[in-house]
């Protein structure tokens, strides 16, 4: 059976963002429709909120509520999945220049997997830190849709993963609560945990998926010296 | 004038009601004269060339001015049911240049009926489609 989650969300546990998680899975019950996720995973910066239990709400909402952690590297944002007491005794997830090739390694080695998440962005993402260093090793699979991407990011994204031949994932990386769940990652298989996830990302067989609006065309306006439109 | 249609009382506000989208097209003069009003005569928000010179791809409106414009769009929705923000936040992502077409846009995310109150998301989109500031605001009705 299928499973759709959103790899990529920040809650207020995060210190920019303001989103309790609750209203997160709310908003998705309500919109079922348009976001028919099986659940979300929260990737708070640059910390392991190991300590939060988000069962009673996953009963509540029916939806599952996974954690995980974005870090920042040497080579720019990365999500770890399947974080456990090895790995956070062998990384400070506070420290900003994490050395990334060590932590994929490492996190491998410890039973989780690092995925460099939006890789097409200026200065945190992959694509710009490739062009002036050697490629990393053992890289399974990285962000492919981004939900906060600026135009070209994804598309910077998709062309490192057709060179590299990675998996790709989805995620909203959502920091308001209407943003959720606009981007995510079907996986073929069915998913009950974090371990569960830490295989399928591994080996499992899984795509982005984009549930974002499609949005009218907005005319651009005309330069103010010929416009109509003065204020 | 705002096409915003506004919520009259707290009982009608609902989870995931839209607040816009409210398309405007912001102008360097609108831009300018908010600046000197404010205070802010600096070049980057009020000359191409000035801004330029501080490593800017040209005039920026000021912060406060996107902060003004997102509480706008809450007070438009607000309308005349006496409820009043009590805490709006934003964050800065893109820079918002003038003369170009924006939107403004919200949703209702969450509310506390024991305090008669409800969280929106807000943000200000390009035309692009890229959201260049985004911000949350919370709003308390009377009792």
């Amino acid at each position: 059976m299928p499973t759709i989650l959103d790899l990529h969300s920040h809650s207020e546990a995060s210190e920019d963002s303001r989103a309790p998680v609750e209203a997160y899975l709310n908003w998705i019950k309500l919109r079922r429709q348009q976001l028919p996720l099986d659940g979300i995973v929260l990737t708070e910066h640059r910390q392991w909120n190991g300590g939060a239990d988000y069962r009673a709400l996953e009963d509540k909402y029916g939806i599952m509520v996974l954690k995980a952690a974005e870090v920042e590297t040497d080579y720019g944002h990365v999500l770890v999945f399947g974080v456990n007491d090895d790995i956070t005794a062998r990384f400070d997830f506070a420290n900003v220049r994490l050395p990334a090739q060590e932590l994929i390694d490492e996190v491998a080695r410890m039973g989780g997997l690092a995925v460099p998440c939006h890789p097409g962005r200026p200065n945190v993402g992959l694509v710009e830190h490739y062009e002036r260093k050697p490629a990393l090793e053992n890289v399974v699979a990285v962000e492919r849709l981004n939900g906060g991407s600026r135009k070209g990011e994804n598309e910077r994204s998709a062309e490192l993963i057709a060179r590299f031949g990675y998996k790709a994932t989805g995620g909203s990386d959502s920091h308001l609560v209407s943003l959720i769940g606009l981007c995510a990652t079907r996986f073929e298989a069915a998913i009950r945990s974090i371990d569960d996830l830490v295989r399928e990302l591994k080996g499992g067989h899984y795509e982005p998926v984009d549930f974002r609006p499609r949005r009218p065309e907005v005319r651009r306006a005309e330069p103010v010296e010929a416009s109509s439109h003065r204020g | 004038m705002s096409d915003i249609v506004a919520i009259d009382r707290f009982e009608n506000v609902q989870i995931g009601a839209a607040i816009g989208p409210e398309p405007m097209f912001l102008s360097k003069e609108q831009s300018r004269r908010y600046a000197r009003a404010c205070g802010l005569d600096a070049p980057r928000f009020t000359d191409d060339e000035g801004a330029r010179k501080e490593g800017l791809p040209g005039m920026i409106i000021p912060g406060n001015m996107s902060l003004g414009l997102l509480t706008k769009l809450v007070t438009d929705w607000i309308g005349q049911s006496g409820a009043r923000i009590v805490r709006i936040g934003t964050t800065y992502r893109v820079l918002v240049q003038p003369d170009h077409t924006i939107s403004l846009q919200g949703f209702v995310t969450h509310t506390y009926p024991e305090e008669r109150a409800c969280e929106i998301d807000l943000w200000i989109e390009n035309e692009d489609g890229e959201r260049m500031v985004t911000g949350t605001a919370t709003v308390q009705f009377p009792k």
